[in-house]
């Protein structure tokens, strides 16, 4: 849990390289991203992620750690309402993340932070467009470490 | 109104349907006074001094040691007696609630029947003026503003945890902030502990707070807790149709959920 992201074996001129963490559902949305893979797209290779049983499984600090340790963006994913794999994982997760995306945006961590999707495990080509889109939004919104109100003191 | 309060509390435990009255007592800052004898019932006061939610006793084992007990209810408190009902933490014929208002008191109501008077009596009870300007007044900011804006006062949070102490929501044994294998949440009262600590302790409270305020009160900091409880507040009926406290049947906001919930924000 200490491990933070650090950009710092990159040289002060090198561009700026988004550091996306995602959190993915192993049912549809880890299928989907090795169903790109699988499938041979080639996209950004911003995005480090995380897999969990279900979305329900994603608890709201692993998106505040994540923030905390330097991600520039998080993504939160999973499977589309109705394909749950544990038949409600992600409608229970949906009205978590209203109040949390509500709550984090009041706080400072904006649309440009913190993205959610629904990818199933048919869906290669939609997960190589989304982090290609992701880390495009993120690139445009610049690094996050000097305003992100939850950032190692 | 303040004579009625006390005669109620002295009958209630002269009939034995109470073991122990809480209310608040005549002394700065209107600290919390328990009673357990009828003729001291006169010490008891109520006015708008009294911010304490009294509630918040209900989950110390001192108090669950000595149900049945009764508390003075403002209705904001008589909404965290329905939450709490709600969430298995009270129990009818364990709690009853004094009921008070401003300058009125108005009869004793047992816990399962707190949701009623509610209804019948304050149906939409809502965040005061003041508070939803302060809400409006954040949003109107841009990304950086706020961030900067809660850095500022989440710097002076001392890690007190007042605001869990003083909400009747709190009642965990363990707060995940005590967890350490592994440590989800820093205890330093640094930057990103004090901001994972505070948007936790209000994201736990989203769907649940009954905007007693008793938070922001307790808080020896001044951090305007009640924003962010208030504008989770706004977002839950909006999104959700959800209100905290009118009903102990009622499905809680988070841990329920409907096919067509919004979900506009999903890419």
């Amino acid at each position: 849990m200490k491990t933070e992201i650090s950009d710092a074996a990159a040289p002060a001129s090198a561009a700026f390289e988004p550091q996306i963490t995602a959190f993915v559902c192993n049912w549809c949305t880890y299928a989907g991203a090795d169903l790109a893979g699988t499938s041979r797209l080639q996209y950004a290779p911003n995005m480090r992620i995380i897999k969990l049983p279900c979305t329900g499984r994603i608890d709201p600090l692993f998106v505040l750690k994540a923030f905390e340790n330097g991600a520039d963006a998080v993504l939160v994913s999973g499977c589309h309402p109705g394909d749950c794999h544990y038949t409600s994982g992600n409608y229970h997760a949906r009205r978590r993340w209203t109040m949390f995306r509500k709550l984090l945006a009041l706080t400072g961590i904006g649309e440009d932070r913190l993205f959610f999707s629904w990818v199933s495990a048919a869906e290669g080509q939609k997960f190589a467009d989304l982090v290609n889109d992701v880390t495009a939004k993120v690139r445009k919104a610049g690094p996050f470490r000097a305003t992100n109100p939850g950032r190692r003191a | 109104m303040m004579e009625a309060l006390r005669q109620e509390a002295a009958k209630l435990l002269q009939e034995k349907r109470a073991a122990l009255v809480i209310g608040f007592a005549d002394r700065p800052g209107r600290p919390a006074l328990f009673v357990s004898k009828p003729e001291d019932c006169g010490a008891l006061v109520y006015d708008a001094a009294c911010r304490q939610n009294l509630a918040a006793y209900l989950g110390k084992p001192e108090i669950r040691a000595r149900l049945p007990v009764a508390l003075v209810a403002p209705p904001a408190v008589l909404r965290s007696i329905v939450v709490l009902t709600a969430e298995s933490q009270a129990a009818a014929g364990q709690v009853l609630a004094l009921a008070v208002d401003r300058d009125a008191f108005l009869g004793t109501f047992d816990a399962s029947r707190a949701g009623e008077l509610l209804r019948a009596k304050y149906p939409d009870l809502a965040p005061e003026p003041a508070l939803l300007e302060r809400v409006r007044e954040l949003s109107r900011m841009s990304a950086s503003e706020r961030a900067a804006f809660w850095q500022e006062q989440f710097a002076k949070c001392t890690r007190c945890y007042a605001c869990r102490a003083a909400c009747p929501g709190c009642y965990c044994n363990r707060c995940i902030v005590e967890k350490n294998a592994p440590q989800w949440v820093s205890t330093a009262a640094l930057g990103h502990g004090n901001y994972t600590w505070n948007v936790m302790r209000a994201f736990h409270q989203s769907g649940r707070c009954t905007l007693c305020g008793a938070c922001e009160a307790a808080c020896p900091q001044g951090l305007p807790l009640m924003t962010l409880n208030a504008a989770l507040d706004r977002e839950a009926l909006e999104a959700f149709g959800s209100r905290a406290g009118y009903d102990p049947e009622a499905k809680p906001m988070i841990g329920s959920w409907n096919t067509d919930d919004d979900h506009s924000y999903m890419r």
